[in-house]
């Protein structure tokens, strides 16, 4: 009951001192706040003074900015202006050079047109010009005379150039030009020149040498055929020259004082010569045959030797029997002597036991007489029958290239078709003069054998006649 | 003179066509001909001497009856069928030499066609020309070789057998 009877005045005492508390406590913040502006205030009027001239400043400064923004507004509309009026301005250029663009184009299709119709038949012969220069430049390329005469071509492509791009007009020179080289081409195909230039020979030396030009067909230095190479601006000699008849007609030409000599030209000035070098020689032709070929061939060189031992051997007893045909002693270094020998050693034998003797000592003899001859013969036989070998081991070869690349290439069954054609012809080179060794062997040993056969009883009969007469006669 | 040379020129070119294996087979018909010529100077001429001789030497023989002579007889005849048998089988080995030449000629040929094929890629015919040229006129040559010298030597052949029985037949045997 006692704090609840408290007085008035204590109560408003009480009052006082919270507010004071809180007037501190606000002093205090305001002070924090305003720390910038204001002094420290000496009291809340104070304070509270302070913070209306704050306002009353602020207000001012609020105004100022104020003006001043209003003031950037004006001048950024004076510059938008400006920038629009910049865009109109292109936008009408812009038109204005359309417009422009649009006559001149027009313009200029008429100036075309009428550029077109007033050249008339002159832009044909530009067009004339233009080819013929062109054609005469790859003329020239293969052209022999461009070996004498170089630099031709670089005019002719110039001037093809310069017409085809139809902005330049050929000038009167230039005409004159391709029609002087033109004419010096056909004056120099009837001619023939001799010049002096460097020529690559075979071994790739590059020497000095005579040149001699047959119209616009050959070249020709040291009793050989050139080439000439346009991509190169050389001249070389060919590595594999035409056969011997041409090569002397070649000499004839280079050894002339004048006179009118025969001479084998290439009328497609150069390139069949040319294509010579491709064509394989005898050597890389038997190596096309391969294996079987190499066998062929090994069959070939025995059965020649064979020959050539048999056909000494033979020719030496055929000059024996001969002898011993001319005289009358029996001697045993031949068939015949040793035939003729039996009657010898058997002196009192009757006739047909003789007969018999002397079968039986021929039979001996013929072994030796026809020895080895069968072999040639089957040589003679076998080497075509391996050429047919190496024919179809060539065509399956051929037959294989085609499964598995098509037909599309002919070089490639073009190979395999040679290989099987080489070995036949190896074959038949082997068997052909096999053919004719065997039969004139053949002939020699039947002749002595004939001579043994027939004539060796004959022989011996007359001898025996004449010895049983002189002994008649003795007696 | 001129056409002389004009001829040469015409040959020379044929032979030039035909390629080498042509020149060897000219040369094989060329030496069987002169053999076959030889036989017939043999034959027409130089054989009437040796039959003469062969004959004479026969008659003259006093004994035509005995085993000897019998022999000798046999040996007379064989010495006159040697020399008209002489080189027959050569010059026969020749006439067959002449298409077995003429074969190789066109396998030859072929050969070249072929290498025209390789070179060129195409089967141009015209480029090929050369080498079906060089295989079919071989052929030819030895076709003709071999039959010009066929009939030639059977009759040579033939005419040797006929004058053999004729020499036997000349040398009589009295019993």
């Amino acid at each position: 009951m006692t704090t609840s009877i408290l007085s008035l005045p204590t109560l408003n005492k009480l009052g006082g001192a919270v507010k004071q508390v809180f007037t501190t406590a606000a002093v205090s913040f305001t002070l924090l706040a305003g720390a910038a502006h204001a002094e420290q205030a000496a009291n809340l009027d104070q304070l509270l003074k302070q913070l209306e001239q704050g306002k009353v400043a602020q207000s001012a400064q609020n105004k100022a900015r104020e003006a001043e923004f209003k003031a950037k507004v004006n001048q950024q509309q004076g510059m938008l202006n400006d920038i629009r009026a910049q865009r109109d301005s292109a936008l009408k250029l812009s038109a204005q050079l359309e417009q422009n663009f649009e006559e001149n184009e027009i313009t200029l299709a008429n100036k075309g047109d009428a550029l077109d119709k007033r050249l008339g038949e002159l832009k044909e012969l530009f067009g004339v010009l233009q080819q013929v220069s062109g054609d005469t430049r790859s003329k020239f390329q293969t052209s022999v005379i461009s070996a004498q005469i170089p630099g031709r071509g670089e005019f002719l492509d110039q001037f093809a150039q310069s017409m085809g791009s139809s902005s330049k007009l050929a000038s009167i020179e230039e005409i004159e030009r391709l029609w002087f080289e033109l004419q010096r081409e056909m004056t120099q195909s009837g001619k023939v020149v001799k010049f002096n230039r460097d020529v690559v020979m075979a071994n790739g030396e590059s020497k000095p040498a005579e040149v001699i030009r047959v119209g616009g067909f050959n070249l020709i230095a040291n009793g050989q055929y050139l080439e000439y190479i346009d991509e190169t601006g050389t001249v070389a000699e060919l590595i594999r020259q035409p056969s011997t008849r041409y090569l002397n007609s070649v000499d004839a030409l280079i050894n002339s004082q004048g006179e009118t000599t025969a001479f084998a030209v290439d009328p497609t000035g150069g390139s069949i010569l040319s294509l010579l070098v491709q064509a394989p020689d005898t050597r890389e032709r038997i190596d096309q045959g391969g294996p079987v070929g190499y066998i062929i061939l090994g069959i070939g060189l025995v059965g020649l030797l064979i020959a050539l031992e048999r056909l000494i051997s033979l020719m030496i007893i055929g000059r024996k029997v001969n002898r011993q045909l001319a005289s009358d002693t029996a001697s045993d270094d031949n068939p015949l002597g040793r035939v003729m020998q039996v009657k010898d050693k058997h002196p009192d034998l009757d006739t047909e036991t003789l007969e018999l003797k002397l079968s039986e000592s021929i039979l001996r003899e013929l072994p030796k007489l026809s020895s080895k001859l069968g072999l040639i013969k089957i040589i003679s036989v076998v080497a075509p029958l391996i050429g047919l070998l190496g024919t179809v081991t060539g065509m399956i070869t051929t037959f294989q290239a085609i499964t598995l690349f098509g037909t599309g290439d002919p070089k490639l069954m073009a190979g395999g078709i040679s290989q099987a054609l080489v070995t036949t012809v190896l074959g038949l080179v082997v068997a052909i003069p096999m053919v004719f060794i065997f039969a004139y062997l053949n002939g020699r040993s039947k002749n002595i054998i004939n001579i043994l056969q027939q004539e060796s009883t004959g022989i011996i009969a007359e001898r025996s006649e004449r010895e049983e007469q002189a002994a008649s006669q003795g007696a | 003179m001129v056409a002389l040379m004009e001829m040469l020129d015409v040959i020379t070119e044929f032979m030039d066509t035909g390629g080498q294996v042509l020149t060897v087979i000219a040369a094989v018909i060329f030496i069987m001909w002169l053999m076959i010529f030889e036989r017939f100077v043999f034959v027409f001429y130089s054989y009437k001497a040796v039959k003469k001789h062969l004959l004479a030497s026969w008659d003259a023989r006093k004994d035509q009856t005995s085993w000897y002579s019998e022999h000798i007889r046999t040996a007379l005849i064989s010495r006159g069928a040697t020399k008209l048998n002489r080189n027959l089988v050569l010059i026969q080995s020749l006439v067959v030499l002449c298409p077995l030449l003429g074969l190789l000629g066109t396998v030859t040929g072929m050969i070249e066609v072929f290498d025209v094929m390789a070179i060129s890629g195409s089967g141009n015919a015209r480029s090929m020309a050369s080498g079906v040229s060089r295989a079919t006129i071989p052929t030819m040559a030895g076709m003709v070789g071999s039959l010009s010298g066929v009939f030639t030597v059977t009759w040579l052949r033939r005419h040797a057998q006929k004058e053999t029985e004729l020499l036997a037949d000349g040398m009589t045997v009295n019993h």
